[in-house]
């Protein structure tokens, strides 16, 4: 039952496998994080249309739903300390490890958001937003999903290229979360929003965002599993550059 | 038709199974009667097909499991969701639902993808003869749009003509005994915009009963610049009132069509009735025409409400309401993209949105080219 990938991984791991427990683990580890990563894929377009149709019993179900996601990845990470702990896994195997990690926790807190997303939809409740405002909660709804499922798909086909490209496409969100705050100051203006509804949708577009920056750390994570190769942090550029100027002095 | 593939399937599953295991298993001892069957000598061997290559061939996904868990087969439309999201949520589901068929139990669960498009996977798995476990995929979501359009439709018909007629009703009773000419005055005129409410789905419905009977569709040559103005003399009116204009661009010299002239103008009066319905006050309508490889393209776009994404694969149905408290003030019948769709289906062409909430819609109406149509006469081809 497991996918192409997968029995290309354990194909491969066959031929010269020392220790075929720990691969079968590892395999285990990231089925499962693909799963939450796939849930994870579907609760954000399921969360947008909720916000949009203000269906308050979904939104109800969908915060109680979180609880099996939190469950699942507190189990994940359990499974990969003790990889960690029994294993002592090297090289790629140690990458493989401590990428599962960071994602699972980067799943997790999306899957939150998704949440979030759902609590705001009660707080909007019998609010009518202007076609503007909608057409681009659909849109950043669709981007977010697209970069979410990429993420997903790039991971579990260990597929650097396509993970690469995230961040291109997380542009973009970025900048329908600037076109939208825009869109809110002028749907206020008009007095078609009051200031409460004006402020949530503002933390709306802000979850959007925030879940695109995560599928981006996964990207990246991503990467790091198949090169070895983290991208540089403009931060850590900065900081280095400043070090070595002062040292200078 | 489904239910017959599916019938079909799981005997020929049957089979096949029992062959795949066998073979896999080594173990022909445990040869259930139904592997025995298909291996009795007596059986025609050519030009039978390899039941295996039937189920390659089967629209629905097929996945087959030994009693050990281990996969033994699936078919090319069970591997189509392969590396994607959907993929590893349809084998998650499957699992469990094949770990109760292992055990000799029947199960089924729909798996529902939010998309964008939306859709519904059907999972149903079953204990096969002689251990192992069947599962099929069926994608359910065609079948589960249309019997939502079959509710739908009841409710809506109903709601549509009751309501101008109840509202009537309440009218005239009010009329009953009343003294006061400006009293009568309103009521009176409330009726007589309720029966023309109630007249014009009426008429709507009957066009569009005529139009789906594909009933005595006229075949001559119509000049595309003619329906074009002719249908927004139509939508002149509320075009006025709204102070919206209405532009047309670019129109093919000698563009024409074949087809029934009244239809064309109706359907494309539609849209034209709808984008300026549908737009801003003060707004602007376009209308253009493209020549593409055999077809022309009518094209009306507006920069008004727009519709929601999720609504698009459905506002083509009879009587379906994106916003039902909206479409009262625009006065629609909730008939016209229908009459629009089936005009275009008659003319074997085809009618296309795209839409975003907030930016406006474009409507394109694709009508096979008069020198399209007599190519295809003259291959034989019957439109």
């Amino acid at each position: 039952m497991s996918n192409d990938a997968g029995i290309s991984v354990q194909e491969e791991a066959a031929e010269s496998d020392l220790r075929p427990s720990f691969h079968h683990a590892l395999d285990q580890v990231r089925a499962e994080i693909a799963k939450l990563g796939a849930t994870v894929t579907e609760n954000i377009p399921r969360a947008t249309e909720i916000l949009l149709s203000q269906d308050l019993e979904g939104a109800e179900y969908m915060i109680l739903a979180d609880d099996a996601i939190d469950a699942a990845s507190i189990d994940l990470e359990d499974r990969c300390y003790s990889l960690l702990a029994l294993q002592a896994p090297v090289a790629s195997d140690l990458r493989q490890v401590v990428a599962a990690l960071r994602i699972i926790a980067e799943v997790e807190r999306s899957a939150d958001l998704t949440t979030n997303l759902c609590k705001a939809a009660r707080r909007i409740y019998g609010h009518d937003l202007d076609p503007k405002l909608r057409g681009i909660i659909q849109k950043m709804g669709d981007q977010a999903t697209q970069l979410f499922k990429e993420a997903t798909e790039s991971y579990l086909s260990s597929d650097a290229a396509r993970a690469a490209a995230i961040d291109d496409m997380d542009g973009y969100l970025d900048g329908l979360q600037r076109e939208f705050v825009q869109a809110i100051f002028e749907s206020h203006q008009m007095t078609k929003i009051d200031l409460q509804v004006a402020v949530q949708l503002a933390i709306v577009a802000r979850f959007y965002e925030r879940i695109g920056d995560h599928a981006v750390n996964i990207g990246e994570r991503t990467q790091f599993v198949v090169t070895g190769w983290v991208r540089e942090q403009m931060g850590a550029v900065r900081h280095a550059t400043r070090q070595a100027a002062s040292d200078i002095d | 038709m489904t239910i017959a593939i599916a019938a079909i399937s799981c005997a020929l599953a049957g089979i096949t199974i029992g062959l795949i295991i066998a073979r896999r298993l080594g173990d022909t001892t445990r040869a259930t009667p139904a592997t025995q069957a298909a291996l009795q000598p007596e059986r025609p061997a050519p030009p039978w097909p390899d039941y295996v290559q039937v189920l390659d061939q089967l629209p629905i996904g097929i996945v087959i499991v030994a009693p050990d868990r281990a996969t033994v087969y699936r078919n090319p439309w069970a591997t189509t969701f392969g590396g994607t999201h959907a993929g590893v949520l349809l084998d998650a589901m499957m699992e469990p639902l094949l770990e109760q068929a292992l055990v000799g139990e029947h199960a089924r669960q729909v798996l529902e993808l939010y998309g964008p498009p939306r859709r519904s996977i059907a999972v149903a798995s079953s204990p096969l003869p002689g251990g192992g476990a069947l599962a099929s995929i069926q994608d359910e979501s065609e079948r589960r749009r249309i019997d939502a359009v079959r509710t739908d439709f009841v409710a809506n018909i109903s709601h549509e003509l009751k309501t101008p007629v109840g509202a009537l009703a309440v009218l005239a009773e009010t009329l009953v005994g009343e003294t006061d000419p400006e009293v009568i005055d309103r009521v009176a005129e409330r009726m007589v915009e309720d029966a023309h409410r109630a007249a014009r789905t009426i008429d709507d419905l009957l066009e569009l009963a005529g139009i789906e009977m594909g009933e005595a569709l006229v075949r001559e040559r119509v000049d595309v610049a003619d329906v074009i103005a002719e249908s927004i003399s139509r939508a002149r009116q509320i075009g006025e009132q709204r102070n919206i204009h209405v532009e047309v661009l670019d129109i093919p010299k000698g563009a024409a069509v074949v087809g029934d002239r009244r239809q064309l103008v109706s359907a494309l009066g539609n849209l034209v009735e709808n984008a300026v319905k549908y737009s801003e006050p003060g707004g602007e309508v376009q209308v253009r025409v493209r020549a593409d490889d055999g077809f022309m393209e009518m094209m009306v776009a507006d920069r008004g409400i727009g519709i929601p994404a999720r609504d698009h694969d459905r506002i083509f149905e009879r009587f379906y309401r994106v916003d039902r408290a909206r479409s009262r003030d625009t006065g629609g019948t909730g008939l016209g993209l229908s009459i629009v769709r089936h005009v275009a289906d008659n003319h074997g062409g085809e009618v296309l949105v795209s839409s975003r909430e907030g930016e406006g819609s474009t409507f394109v109406l694709r009508i096979p080219t008069s020198s399209r149509v007599e190519a295809l006469r003259q291959q034989g081809v019957r439109q």
